[in-house]
């Protein structure tokens, strides 16, 4: 008899089931790709899922011009090593209007440069179904999620449209102009995505591990000055702080922890026994009450 | 907001008795790297039963729950007169447009860590539309929790809510006897009500179970031991979820392998992908195709991580036969010849999951794990009535309601009897045109299939291969040409003419 399998055997064989439906179901799919370590999980699902095939589908990045340009060479490194059709895309118009985290709240500028950019990507290319990296555990309004949660025309999620997901099965058939989101780490929680990372060697952006970084504290978070474009307010100048960061997102908006972990062993033992959940250093997710399910609803990933 | 009247733990100094919330958890926060399995549990009872507070209680008491989290909490409550602990229901309830998201079928998972074990929390809402919710959530269950308030004792509910279990193939119960501060924490009351349950259960020879007597609201047997109940020698609660048997203890069964994909590395390696929904299987294993009826040996199981020498029940892996046998996805491998069934006629108990009831005129799809086939008829045999157990007179069916069914299909598919095997048993029937699930479904017979109905277009693929598919490579490896036959007769099918398909 063979070894029984772990949770995290578990979740991965779950994973891979997924990615495989979604291949077998769909005409035109896409990866939602952020570089961040929960893609790199998927990434790397998706490699095992298909081999020795390579990937059926292209990477999609939807670039906001405000990543941390750490981000960037991770993602153009990563699309070279494993010769992934990598797609970029910019929302040109949000560009030319300077919509930027700085100036703009965080609502507005996401809008613009995440949900708008995302849609005019998948329009450009006709997808019918994306893959993304989203947890269930990530936020309250996402624990009622489906695996394929699907889109009416315009990408809107509509909760009366949501269906329902009964054993092993899944069900990809579409009505007229919907779309699908495919979320194969589902069942996966923050924890696990780390203990994947470290159990399977996995290359991950350096931005998670801590290092000296030139950074400054504003209202009880930490920032990371990425670049030269304006963001320090009067009074405030940039010194070294020992910093990682436990999510990725936009440089001006997104919070730093002050931690030691420089290591993907040390991050796990700290990921393990953290004391705060994943999305406090995330600003958009603070700006109003019940943000995220708006967002959702408007076709935020 | 609800308050218990008879709370003892209500004093004038509410605010200190919150603060004692304070101290640091009862479990250990780390936990390690790989947990020893999954256990799904499914949660069932109303708000008065304290199901909220259970759940709330369990994430409160036993999982590595945040520090802002449980803050959160403390602050909301501590706000609310009168309060002398966190209100642990607001874990589950808090989320902000929970009464407006207006999700139809609404089944909420959260996720913790034993120190041993992973457990997801499959939390259904125990409105008057709950069977439908219910039986999905259940179909992703290993176990349930059954949770009856000590001073009502066992309900209709509770033996309505058995019937949907064992339907949706749930095998372990947990009747959790809540509330026993309430009664005095008295062993005779919570006995009495374990003979009242044993009386229900008796109908369901398949289920196993087991009594707890909790207080979900002071924590008792919840993650820690009881004081005011020494007379309960059994497990607490979250013991019970450490040792509990998952879906995946089915190694020892006979093989099964739905097939997804069929994937190639260009130099001449042909191997089928899926995951395994039962069994065990090894290097050299004879194998059988369940739709061709071809036998071959297996020459390997390949991952991107190496060979395997064996494999069993959950893993995801890709197989290579020994012959070149013609496997296409939807098929079902197995070990022994002939044990898949194969048939285009399906005996079946469906829950119906839609808003709008069934139309013997509308489009129907047949889904299973990894094959999809038009429906060519589906008859109500009649309507199971959850407190008889028997089937009465019905036409139609209703949203919530649960049927026996005759299905008819355009072709054969390979299942097994969903009390044979979980994995292969199930569907779910798909809107044609929508592309909704409408209903899930449990097989109880397959067989070949009532002789072709008269009046059926027979639609050859031989036709189909001459005239729409002649632009297809011979060695469809995309499953395009059975795509577009579907297509073919979802569009009859639609327009009132019955379809099969010829070889």
């Amino acid at each position: 008899m063979t070894k029984p399998l772990s949770h995290l055997d578990l979740l991965e064989a779950e994973s891979i089931a997924i990615l495989r439906e979604s291949a077998a179901q769909f005409k035109k799919l896409v990866f939602l790709y952020s570089a961040g370590k929960d893609s790199t999980a998927l990434l790397h699902l998706a490699r095992k899922a298909f081999w020795p095939q390579k990937l059926p589908f292209p990477l999609l990045h939807v670039d906001t011009t405000w990543e941390f340009k750490e981000v960037i060479e991770f993602r153009d490194r990563t699309a070279e090593r494993f010769g992934l059709d990598l797609l970029v895309h910019i929302n040109e118009d949000g560009v030319a209007r300077n919509i930027n985290p700085v100036d703009y709240s965080p609502s507005v500028y996401t809008d613009v440069m995440k949900t708008v950019a995302l849609r005019q990507a998948l329009d450009k290319y006709g997808f019918d179904a994306a893959i993304g990296g989203a947890r269930r555990d990530e936020e309250a309004s996402r624990a009622k999620e489906r695996v394929f949660s699907l889109r009416s025309p315009g990408y809107r999620w509509d909760p009366r449209k949501q269906r329902p997901e009964m054993w092993n099965i899944l069900n990809g058939r579409l009505g007229q102009g919907e779309t699908m989101r495919i979320f194969p780490l589902s069942n996966w929680t923050e924890k696990d995505v780390w203990r994947y990372v470290a159990r399977e060697k996995l290359d991950v952006v350096p931005l998670y591990f801590a290092k000296e970084r030139p950074a400054i504290e504003r209202d009880g978070q930490v920032f990371v000055i990425n670049d030269d474009r304006p963001f320090l307010r009067p009074g405030e100048t940039p010194r070294l702080i020992k910093t990682r960061f436990r999510t990725l997102g936009c440089w001006p908006v997104t919070a730093a922890d002050k931690s030691d972990a420089s290591d993907i062993d040390s991050v796990l033992a700290e990921t393990l026994a953290a004391r705060n959940s994943e999305r406090q250093g995330r600003l958009i997710d603070h700006d109003t009450i019940g943000a995220m399910e708006r967002k959702k609803e408007e076709g935020y990933f | 907001m609800r308050f218990d009247p008879s709370d003892a733990f209500t004093s004038a100094e509410p605010a200190s008795e919150i603060e004692a919330y304070r101290k640091p958890p009862v479990t250990e926060r780390k936990t390690a790297p790989e947990l020893n399995g999954i256990v799904r549990l499914l949660t069932c009872g109303s708000v008065d039963d304290g199901k909220s507070t259970l759940i709330g209680r369990l994430l409160w008491d036993a999982s590595p729950l945040y520090d802002d989290q449980r803050e959160k909490l403390l602050k909301e409550t501590a706000s609310l007169h009168g309060a002398s602990r966190p209100d642990f229901s607001r874990l589950v309830d808090g989320l902000v447009a929970e009464q407006e998201q207006g999700i139809t079928i609404d089944i909420a998972w959260h996720y913790f860590d034993t120190p041993h074990r992973r457990v997801v929390i499959i939390d259904s809402p125990g409105h008057e539309q709950y069977t439908r919710n219910m039986a999905t959530g259940a179909s992703h269950a290993d176990v349930a929790v059954l949770l009856v308030d000590a001073q009502a004792g066992i309900k209709r509910q509770t033996r309505r809510h058995l019937a949907i279990l064992d339907l949706a193939g749930v095998r372990k119960v947990v009747l959790a006897v809540n509330k026993m501060d309430l009664i005095g924490w008295n062993k005779e009351r919570f006995d009495a009500i374990v003979d009242d349950f044993v009386n229900s259960v008796a109908r369901f020879p398949r289920l196993s179970w087991i009594a707890i007597p909790v207080s979900a609201l002071n924590g008792d047997n919840v993650a820690t031991r009881s004081q005011a109940m020494d007379w309960y020698k059994g497990p607490t609660f979250v013991e019970h979820l450490e040792t509990v048997g998952a879906r995946e203890d089915n190694a020892h069964e006979s093989f099964r392998m739905p097939v997804q994909l069929v994937l190639r590395d260009g130099k001449g390696f042909r191997g089928f992908a899926g995951r395994i929904t039962a069994g065990t299987i090894h290097v050299g294993d004879a194998v059988s195709d369940a739709i061709s009826g071809r036998s071959s040996t297996i020459a390997s199981i390949r991952t991107m991580d190496g060979d395997l020498e064996a494999a069993r029940s959950g893993q995801s892996v890709v197989i290579e036969l020994a012959d070149h046998i013609d496997v296409s996805r939807g098929s079902v491998l197995t070990t022994e010849k002939g044990e898949v069934r194969t048939g285009r006629g399906l005996e079946a108990r469906i829950v119906w999951l839609a808003n709008e009831p069934y139309s013997s005129t509308q489009g129907y799809l047949l889904r299973t794990a990894t094959d999809m086939v038009p429906v060519a008829s589906l008859k109500i045999l009649g309507r199971l009535d959850l407190d008889t157990l028997e089937l009465s007179e019905a036409a139609t069916l209703e949203p919530n309601g649960i049927a026996e069914a005759r299905i008819d299909l355009a072709r054969a598919i390979a299942a097994d009897r969903f009390t044979d095997h979980r994995g292969t048993g199930t569907f779910m029937l798909v809107d044609a045109v929508t592309g909704a699930a409408v209903a899930g479904g449990v097989i109880r017979e397959v067989s070949a299939g009532a002789a072709a109905e008269k009046g059926a277009f027979l639609l050859s693929s031989e036709l189909l291969w001459r005239g729409l598919c002649s632009d297809l490579a011979e060695d469809d490896t995309d499953g395009e040409f059975r795509r577009r036959a579907n297509e073919v007769a979802i569009i009859l099918r639609a327009a009132g003419v019955s379809v099969e398909f010829a070889a």
